[in-house]
């Protein structure tokens, strides 16, 4: 039998339709998102007074040891410690305020001829000049702690760091939130949207209606799913537009992003699939879809980072489907991550569409 | 909508042409014997009823038939195409009013009449389709917003809209208030005089006894009796049973429409 694309067509726009008109379920995608932007823009998480600094070893000396311990001592000093690439690259995301480069052959010297170099974040001018300051008078008294009576205690004539400007990003939280948010929805949408919708087809009997035509399933099944990812685009642009009015930057693709929605929308529908075919009616599906979910919503990142959670907790939800998905949402919109950068989330997305797609197969009745 | 009505054909004769033959059909749940060798044929225009207690296999019987549900033994053929070897071709040739109707919330009468032509591949003229029911006025309403009665004849008009040669109605007036029931029974005499043959499931004796022209008494997933419900009640007599207390001339229910009316009451 030839494919039919006008019926199909029919069935697609009927499954908008249903959609658009429910207006219960188009609070829940439409303002509520904005709701929690709403709360979480105005309440800000980013007030932190403390200079994140990276500290690159390249001398590797008793004297640049004695230096990190001593900036170690400043309570409002955030210390990393990493390679020259990574730490710059890390403040090139800007994950760090300052990277303090001690060379190779680096000597203490109260006079100032230290060769330090620190580089500055551009982000933010005005925070980077208190936090030079703060970081010269940092490098100066734990270099004097580092030999005392050695060195007259007179101040230094010239600075002992020279600062370099790079080309930084200024994340904020909503930069942070909104592909969170965006990850969310997507899981949202399959697990709910879809299971929902269609386990209440399932118990009224209206699906059992559509085969008593001459019509087969895959037409209505394929119709709406193709409904629900149109759907599911809508909804991101939606929340990422509100995010670009909060003052979202996107450094990466669109077309990138759109590739990871669309993956993601694969796994979570057929997560809902799975759910919505093996579930008789609605009780039974709330439980599951919840159970799945839960977790997710709070362990994979939405939120918060995930750096603030016990080491072995964070190991576990790393393997999370939203996990994957909002480390690759945020490595594009953040950082401006191509498809080759996101290798181990594309891996993980498509380990995790590969199980949800088999299991909802394997689980799923029409009846 | 074709208007062509048929000769009613002498009911029960054999001499019309079987429309449905069913022959020793068989359906089994693990242990549950739902249906154990039924056969019957309905004539094309025949009324054709299957009655029996909850359980007796009725549905499983018709839905079989239907090409809803798989046939474990046994044959059934309408209008030429066996079920089980092509149910979407026989799906193509029959209307079904499934006992529990759903329809989509959201769409409205005229958008899922629509739809549902669509999906038998054809064009269709919804207006016309609610003209038949009397469902006119509720065009650009939702199912959800119709009453019990109006449900069902929705759900009559979405069995027509492939102008099907055969018609199965399950239980198509339980739930539903004597005027609503009467005002039922008065579109299926329509639909058999248009040509349409009619099969249905009920529960309601006098129902029977109304519309259909035969039917097949079944329990325990076989039929008991099969004929013109007169020579069923003529069968008992003549076996010598008397009811204990003559009928009257009218009863209840003839006591409760006179006083009501046979107006329809929609609580809209």
């Amino acid at each position: 039998m030839a494919v039919r694309i006008g019926l199909w067509w029919a069935l697609f726009m009927a499954s908008v339709k249903m959609f658009v008109r429910n207006r219960l379920a188009l609070f829940f995608s439409l303002f509520l998102p904005l709701v929690i932007m709403l709360i979480f823009g105005v309440l800000n998480f980013e007030g932190s007074t403390s200079v994140s600094l990276g500290v690159v070893d390249e001398a590797r000396t008793d004297a640049s040891a004695a230096l990190v311990d001593g900036l170690d001592e400043y309570d409002y000093l955030e210390i990393t410690e990493g390679t020259r690439d990574d730490e710059l690259a890390a403040l090139e995301k800007g994950d760090r305020g300052f990277v303090l480069v001690i060379p190779s052959g680096y000597q203490s010297s109260p006079t100032g001829e230290t060769g330090l170099v620190a580089y500055a974040s551009s982000a933010d001018p005005s925070q980077a000049q208190v936090g030079q300051g703060l970081l010269q008078q940092a490098v100066a008294g734990a270099m004097l702690s580092a030999s005392p009576g050695s060195m007259p205690s007179v101040p230094a004539l010239t600075p002992p760091v020279t600062f370099e400007s790079v080309e930084s990003r200024d994340l904020g939280y909503i930069d942070f939130l909104v592909p969170g948010i965006v990850g969310m929805t997507v899981m949202q949408l399959g697990l709910f949207g879809v299971a929902f919708g269609f386990v209440q087809l399932k118990r009224t009997g209206a699906l059992r209606r559509l085969f008593a035509t001459p019509t087969p399933p895959a037409y209505f099944l394929s119709a709406q799913v193709a409904s629900r990812v149109v759907l599911g685009y809508l909804q991101v642009a939606i929340r990422v537009g509100i995010g670009i009015w909060f003052g979202l930057q996107m450094f990466g693709s669109w077309l990138v992003l759109a590739v990871i929605i669309g993956l993601a929308l694969l796994i979570f529908l057929a997560m809902g699939f799975g759910i919505a075919g093996w579930a008789k009616n609605e009780d039974q599906a709330a439980p599951v879809a919840n159970l799945v979910s839960l977790p997710m919503l709070f362990l994979s990142g939405v939120f918060f980072p995930r750096e603030a959670m016990p080491d072995v907790l964070r190991s576990i939800t790393g393997f999370m489907p939203l996990t994957y998905v909002n480390e690759a949402l945020r490595g594009v919109m953040n950082e401006g991550a191509a498809l080759v950068d996101l290798g181990p989330q594309l891996l993980g997305m498509g380990v995790w569409a590969v199980i949800s797609f088999v299991v909802a197969v394997w689980l799923f009745k029409w009846e | 909508m074709s208007t062509s009505a048929t000769a009613r054909p002498d009911a029960g004769s054999g001499q019309a042409t079987a429309i449905i033959s069913v022959r020793d059909l068989r359906k089994r749940y693990g242990d549950l014997v739902a249906v154990d060798g039924v056969s019957f044929d309905v004539a094309e225009g025949e009324v054709f009823g299957i009655l029996g207690p909850n359980g007796a296999g009725k549905t499983t019987t018709l839905e079989m038939i239907e090409g809803m549900r798989p046939i474990d033994s046994g044959t059934a053929v309408i209008d030429g195409v066996d079920v089980a070897a092509d149910p979407r071709e026989v799906k193509r040739r029959i209307g079904i009013q499934l006992q529990a109707s759903a329809f989509f919330d959201e769409l409205t009468l005229v958008e899922l009449l629509d739809l549902f032509g669509r999906l038998y591949g054809r064009g269709v003229d919804p207006m016309a389709l609610l003209a038949d029911v009397e469902l006119t006025e509720k065009a650009k309403s939702q199912v959800r917003t119709l009453s019990g009665g109006q449900k069902q004849r929705f759900s009559i008009a979405s069995a027509l809209v492939n102008q099907p040669r055969v018609l199965f109605l399950d239980e198509p007036t339980t739930g539903l208030d004597p005027q609503a029931r009467r005002h039922l029974w008065a579109l299926v005499r329509t639909l058999r005089d248009r040509g349409h043959t009619v099969v249905l499931t009920t529960h309601y004796m006098e129902e029977a006894e109304e519309l259909c022209d035969r039917v097949a008494i079944m329990d325990g997933g076989r039929i008991i009796a099969l004929d013109t419900p007169q020579a069923l009640v003529d069968q008992l007599i003549g076996r010598g049973f008397r009811k204990a207390r003559v009928e009257r001339l009218a009863n209840l229910e003839d006591v409760f429409i006179d006083l009501t009316g046979h107006d329809l009451r929609e609580d809209d």
